[in-house]
């Protein structure tokens, strides 16, 4: 696939995730699009443009299930079990209606236990079967395209808003303090997806997640800080990409968690490995 | 030579030859090592790749340039605060020197006959390089040179700089020399250092006569000047400090005392950001696309995991900075200054803000 194709690609599901409720319907959507092929033969091309496009755009999609089972090797459509920070399992419905106008008075679409971003559909379950590495590596390297997505959405929120707040006379974003913030987060969401770009094997794929969940964090802080009142407020789309970040950095291992395993394989190891080679 | 075939028989040859540094580890006897290892390379033709021939190289991709780098700090044969400063000279020559002189000079530098230094900032003008005020007027056929530098690395041991003066108002009033450092009316005083050497120095200028062909570009050239060597900082230069980071990193893991999985574990994910994101700026100055403020992401990234890993070493490995007369005092020290040389860390923010996210003006 030729940048070009790619392009129009991206075009093509922007407009499908900003205009198709999130949810089934929007699965709907992807697979018509070719989801199941792309995934099957082009995931290194279709995983980032989806999973990138939809923190961007704010939507949800029950995808990540898919690109578990296709890495494990398994038929796609189901819910396998993921694991999250704590020891915990979840499943990812497929079948749920998004709540409307999801906000926090909503205790999540189950009912079973209230998730933090009502919009995730996610159930939890007792116990589950680990996932494969090379599974659990797909899967990381989907929900960091997809952390950064949604870091770079806040991003856009928080740019838009310091040039268009005044205060003292002049717009926000004249004031370095807010300015420094704003370059923090494209810093740190720049890095990561340069770890994402790379990431390959096991563990450059949890590097990666690692990277981009703690790039989404950082992105949350400073936008939140730089929204500061309205941000705050369910009235604006800020909350919805914090409280994303927060629930998507846990699953498959949080930020915490995978650099803590990180520092363990290099201590196993003796030595640190070199990715990124000049070739 | 492509890569594959230069890293393959680099590495040979470096198994062949020992160029492990002795144990003088003082400044001197690290300029003596950075010339002995240029030296030796240069002779075998391996610091001639991806230089020019017109200038005493021996042509391919400057990514050779890069590898060779590498596979210097990996084994930490030269200093490497010092070993890339090639990176920012060079290129200056290629394309401001007149071409006689580029020919003339290059070879005794990149083949470590020479040290040579880089006089821009002054006590006056540090993140705002464009105030510098070192005055330069025409008197005939010669310029004569008059101010002061501060954080001249090396020059002490150099026999030439590549030197920035005001001859006008604005940035179009700034023009560089080439200029002999035994040129009467030079003075050089060093600085002690925090890291305990004497890398930096003050330079006096007196009534200092530069020929009017030693000029780089035109009269006017000199921001241009400054500017043209950042792609290389950036690119090549930035290589060669994370390879040197992990080979360092290394020995934190060899080492550690403090078992703390988790330091570790940030400590090796910053320095693995800054080397992917390093990786990419590479391949696109490997294409022949320009690097621009982009780079300067790149610039934080590295600034931030150096302290990083400093921090990490000070804290796992409990004394070795404060009471351990160790080579990890002075590198722990000298990492203090990664986010303030260069360029600060500030200064790169503001220039991410300015023209990558497009906040306007302050």
């Amino acid at each position: 696939m030729d940048a070009a194709e790619r392009d129009l690609l991206g075009q093509s599901l922007r407009k499908i995730m900003t205009s198709t409720v999130a949810g089934p319907a929007l699965d709907g959507e992807l697979a018509e699009l070719g989801w199941p092929e792309l995934l099957a033969e082009l995931p290194e091309v279709a995983v980032p443009l989806v999973f990138g496009l939809l923190g961007e755009t704010g939507t949800v999609a029950s995808v990540l299930n898919d690109v578990v089972l296709a890495a494990a090797g398994q038929e796609i459509g189901g819910t396998p079990s993921l694991p999250y920070a704590g020891g915990r399992w979840l499943v990812w419905a497929r079948d749920v209606e998004p709540p409307a106008g999801a906000g926090v008075e909503s205790t999540g679409p189950t009912g079973a236990f209230a998730v933090l971003d009502p919009a995730l559909p996610l159930r939890q379950v007792d116990a589950g079967e680990p996932l494969t590495e090379v599974a659990l590596a797909a899967g990381r390297r989907a929900l960091g395209w997809w952390l950064v997505g949604s870091g770079r959405a806040m991003l856009t929120l928080a740019r838009e808003h310091a040039l268009a707040r005044a205060q003292f006379g002049k717009p926000i974003a004249s004031f370095q303090a807010v300015r420094h913030k704003l370059a923090e987060t494209l810093v740190a969401l720049d890095g990561a997806e340069a770890t994402l770009l790379l990431a390959s094997d096991d563990f450059s794929s949890l590097l990666a997640k690692a990277a981009a969940g703690q790039a989404a964090l950082t992105a949350a802080k400073h936008c939140q800080q730089v929204l500061a009142g309205i941000g705050y407020t369910t009235e604006h789309d800020l909350h919805r990409h914090i409280e994303r970040v927060l629930v998507l950095d846990g699953l498959l291992g949080s930020t915490k968690e995978l650099t803590k395993q990180i520092g363990a394989t290099l201590r196993r190891d003796r030595v640190a490995p070199r990715y990124a080679h000049l070739l | 030579m492509n890569v594959s075939e230069f890293r393959t028989g680099l590495r040979a040859w470096l198994e062949d030859n020992d160029l492990t540094p002795g144990p003088d580890g003082s400044l001197a006897g690290q300029v003596e090592q950075l010339g002995r290892v240029r030296r030796a390379l240069f002779d075998a033709g391996w610091m001639r790749y991806g230089w020019p021939e017109h200038v005493g190289g021996l042509g391919g991709p400057a990514v050779l340039r890069a590898v060779l780098g590498e596979e210097i700090a990996s084994r930490e044969l030269a200093p490497p605060n010092f070993y890339a400063l090639i990176e920012v000279l060079v290129p200056t020559m290629i394309d401001y020197a007149r071409p006689e002189l580029a020919a003339e000079m290059v070879p005794r530098l990149l083949g470590g006959a020479e040290q040579w230094c880089q006089g821009f900032s002054e006590p006056g003008s540090g993140s705002d390089l464009a105030s510098l005020s070192t005055k330069a007027e025409q008197r005939g056929d010669t310029w004569v040179v008059n101010g002061q530098k501060v954080w001249t690395s090396l020059a002490q041991f150099a026999q030439r700089c590549v030197l920035l003066t005001r001859t006008g108002p604005g940035h179009g009033g700034i023009t560089a020399f080439f200029l002999d450092m035994d040129t009467p009316g030079i003075t050089v005083r060093p600085i002690l250092a925090m890291h305990g050497e004497e890398e930096f120095c003050e330079v006096f200028f007196d009534d200092v006569v530069i020929p009017a062909d030693r000029m780089l570009g035109k009269v006017g050239d000199g921001w241009a000047v400054a500017g043209s060597v950042l792609p290389f900082e950036r690119s090549t230069s930035f290589w060669h400090r994370i390879n040197h980071l992990y080979a360092r990193f290394d020995h934190l893991l060899a080492e550690a005392i403090d078992p703390d999985e988790a330091a570790l574990g940030a400590t090796y994910l910053g320095l693995h950001t800054a080397r992917c994101r390093s990786h990419g700026t590479q391949l696109r100055f490997g294409e022949g696309l320009p690097l621009g403020p982009e780079t300067s992401v790149d610039k934080v990234l590295l600034g931030t995991s150096e302290q990083h890993l400093y921090d990490a070493v000070r804290e796992l490995l409990p004394g070795a900075v404060e009471l351990a007369d160790s080579q990890w005092r002075p590198e722990y020290l000298y990492s203090r200054a990664a986010t303030i040389y260069g360029g600060s860390s500030e200064i790169q923010r503001n220039i991410i803000a300015r023209r990558l996210l497009g906040l306007g003006k302050e």
